[in-house]
């Protein structure tokens, strides 16, 4: 059961949840600091590091690029990641650079790609139980 | 990367902008007010935030913070001042009690407007906080449901 992979999809699917809680607190210190002077929005970098370690992979299937993540400490090189966002052009006089109805929409888009992940992990889960039995 | 730290951010940030409104409302309620204790008319107030760190000299906070693991801990209320730039409004009734020796009252610098204005960005920002409150609550409790079924 250790080495047998079957938690290969359920390990990334993980980290991939990780990166989506850590992007909702830095949407909510966005919302949190719309009106503090000077305050640069922060987001997070996690779907481009994940879609880098998949493409960058020789390996050509899904299964055995995964398998690869998963092996030795692939995994955790792929974390996500906070930055801030002072590129983002500001056009408010105070110097902050938060988008309130920016900010509405990836709460919101992140709540649901968070929804699907769990789900997927879920379904994972499932899947092995159904086997088990 | 804790539970519930999201919570506190938008609890941080409801409880800056309920404050905030509080002083508006002092500014709406005190602009006709020209005698307060030390006898001059009241001035306007004015709040300001600042992003909040808890334990900023903490090494956890900093080692965090450079991992990219740490996004702050909210909003705060850095303190209350009074406007001063505003000029007071100056207006002609020798028969007013607080008048002085040429007729004058000199009346607050609240602007009705300004403040209404403000009142409304206050709100908005208070109610997209609770937003992001009901949504960090709702992708907690789906993280609850692995495995339930």
């Amino acid at each position: 059961m250790i080495n047998t992979g079957v938690f290969n999809y359920v390990n990334v699917l993980d980290k991939a949840a990780d990166g989506s809680w850590l992007k909702n607190e830095a949407i909510s210190n966005n919302i949190a600091n719309v009106d503090t002077p000077n305050y640069k929005r922060q987001d997070v970098s996690f779907e481009s590091e994940l879609q880098q370690a998949l493409k960058s992979s020789k390996y050509g299937t899904l299964d055995e690029k995964i398998s690869n993540l998963n092996q030795g400490n692939n995994l955790s090189k792929i974390e996500a990641k906070t930055y801030t966002d002072s590129a983002e052009y500001s056009y408010r006089l105070d110097g902050n650079n938060v988008d309130i109805d920016n900010e509405n929409v990836e709460l919101a888009s992140n709540q649901i790609k968070y929804n699907a992940l769990v789900q997927a992990i879920d379904e994972d889960f499932i899947n092995l139980k159904t086997v088990i039995k | 990367m804790s539970i519930f730290k999201s919570f506190g951010v938008n609890a941080s940030g409801m409880t800056a902008e309920r404050y905030r409104m509080d002083i508006i409302s002092q500014n709406v309620a005190n602009a006709n007010t020209t005698r307060t204790e030390d006898g001059t008319p009241y001035k306007r107030k004015v709040v300001t935030f600042e992003e909040k760190t808890l334990n900023p000299t903490e090494f956890g906070t900093i080692f965090a913070k450079s991992m990219g693991q740490d996004v702050g801990d909210g909003v705060k209320v850095s303190g209350v001042y009074e406007d001063n730039t505003e000029e007071m409004k100056k207006v002609y009734d020798p028969s007013h009690p607080d008048a002085d020796e040429d007729g004058y009252v000199w009346y607050p610098n609240v602007n009705i407007v300004t403040e209404m204005t403000n009142m409304i960005d206050s709100s908005r920002a208070y109610e997209a906080n609770a937003t992001a409150f009901t949504a960090s609550k709702t992708i907690a409790m789906k993280g609850l449901e692995i495995g339930r079924t």
